[in-house]
């Protein structure tokens, strides 16, 4: 028997809070005004959410519960109810605790158990990752829905009293790079009402050798006094390097579907940030396609952002359109990516 | 800040990079090290010490050390 078709049934996402535009973070840091007219050059991106209050510093939102709001939105949106789901499977990067998976505790609020249920410590490329380890066990034939989720918090990492003209320039950078949000699909082995077959999904290692291009610090008892900082990017690796593995993984793609590169009606390129995101899709070669990019409205949310892509082209493919979506993580370098078509 | 001698001061002191006074004609490209997040610290240092905002569009187009340094003390 042929393994069968994995369709995407539906898409749901959620945003914590308001949007923080850039004048917003400028003026809530005390920061000088060239400070913002950099990032709008430089970053491009201008909005981004937080699950963390700017002004009182409480922590209104944790990663359960956007994880819960985007499932619970992604099975409404394929009438699924909890009882049909036969697996969970989630990324992210900043899981609320170490112990339990948030996974487990977003399945115990959408009323889903007995199910084996994975999440998977994951960067920019953790929705493939996850898509692929549901697509997996949907292949192999006795289970047929799965809610694949991935989502990101930096709460813990945003200090509202920190004087951030003390922070090096990189550390600064992260400050406006990133976003919270969380964001889910229903994949099913049954096709259902505007649904998209999930063509091909692609997760390739290529960190040997290689330094992190980011380095996500956690603390515990022995070492919560450690001075070393928790979030260090080598953002001229990542500026060298993300858009060259980008553009391999997209070909690569390609490849293995024999697909021509004028045959792809939407592009889902990596979200680093405005520019970078530009600039990355300068180097992928679909002359045909629309770009599918959220991250200058939303911030990098990591795992969360080709949920989010998934949401914005879903309802836009006709019958017959292919989408391409590519995702580079640079800690120890990962090159992804999956296709979508239309029937 | 009034002179180029301050100007170098603070890219080498404060921001670590390895000038001195005879590189204030080199152009950005030439200054070992040099990067848009080097751009930011010194638009932020410069604005926190002069209590002036550059006009950033002009930095932009600055080709030099020196461009920089002559934009920061008209500003």
């Amino acid at each position: 028997m042929d393994a069968p078709d994995i369709h995407v049934r539906s898409a749901g996402t959620a945003l914590p809070g308001p949007a923080v535009d850039n004048a917003t973070l400028t003026e809530r840091f005390g920061m000088p005004s060239a400070w913002e007219q950099w990032i709008d050059a430089f970053v491009g991106t201008r909005r981004r959410h937080f699950a963390v209050d700017l002004d009182s510093g409480e922590i209104r939102h944790t990663l359960a519960d956007l994880g819960e709001t985007a499932g619970r939105r992604a099975l409404e949106a394929a009438g699924i109810g909890p009882e049909d789901v036969d697996v969970v499977v989630m990324g992210t990067s900043s899981p609320d605790l170490l112990m339990p998976a948030t996974v487990n505790v977003i399945a115990d609020r959408l009323n889903i158990d007995g199910v084996p249920s994975y999440q998977l410590q994951s960067g920019c490329t953790g929705a493939m990752q996850a898509l692929d380890v549901a697509c997996q066990m949907l292949r192999s034939g006795t289970r047929r829905t799965a809610l694949v989720l991935g989502g990101e918090t930096c709460a813990k990492h945003f200090d509202v009293t920190m004087d951030v003209s003390s922070l090096a320039p990189a550390e600064q950078i992260n400050g406006v790079l990133f976003g919270d949000g969380a964001g889910a699909v229903v994949l099913s082995t049954e096709p259902g009402p505007g649904s998209a077959v999930l063509r091909h999904v692609f997760v390739e290692l290529v960190g040997r050798g290689r330094q992190p291009g980011q380095v996500v610090e956690w603390f515990g008892r022995a070492d919560r006094n450690a001075d070393r900082p928790p979030v260090v990017e080598d953002y001229k690796a990542i500026e060298t390097s993300v858009p060259l593995l980008a553009a391999e993984a997209y070909e690569e793609l390609l490849a293995v579907l024999d697909w021509k590169n004028d045959e792809v009606e939407y592009l889902l390129p990596p979200q680093l940030s405005g520019r970078m995101t530009a600039r990355i899709t300068e180097g992928l070669s679909a002359p045909q396609a629309q770009e599918v990019s959220l991250v200058a409205d939303i911030g990098n949310t990591g795992n969360a952002l080709p949920f989010f892509q998934i949401e914005a082209a879903l309802p836009r493919m006709a019958a017959g359109d292919r989408a391409a979506a590519v995702a580079v993580e640079s800690s120890k370098w990962i090159k992804a990516a999956f296709a979508l078509e239309k029937p | 800040m009034n002179t180029t001698e301050d100007f170098i001061a603070l890219l080498r002191d404060a921001m670590g990079l390895p000038v001195a006074e005879e590189d204030i004609g080199r152009t950005l490209d030439e200054v070992d090290g040099w990067d848009s997040v080097h751009l930011l610290s010194l638009l932020t240092l410069l604005e926190q010490r002069t209590g002036r905002t550059l006009p950033f569009a002009q930095v932009l187009e600055a080709a030099t050390l020196r461009d920089i340094y002559a934009l920061a003390v008209a500003a």
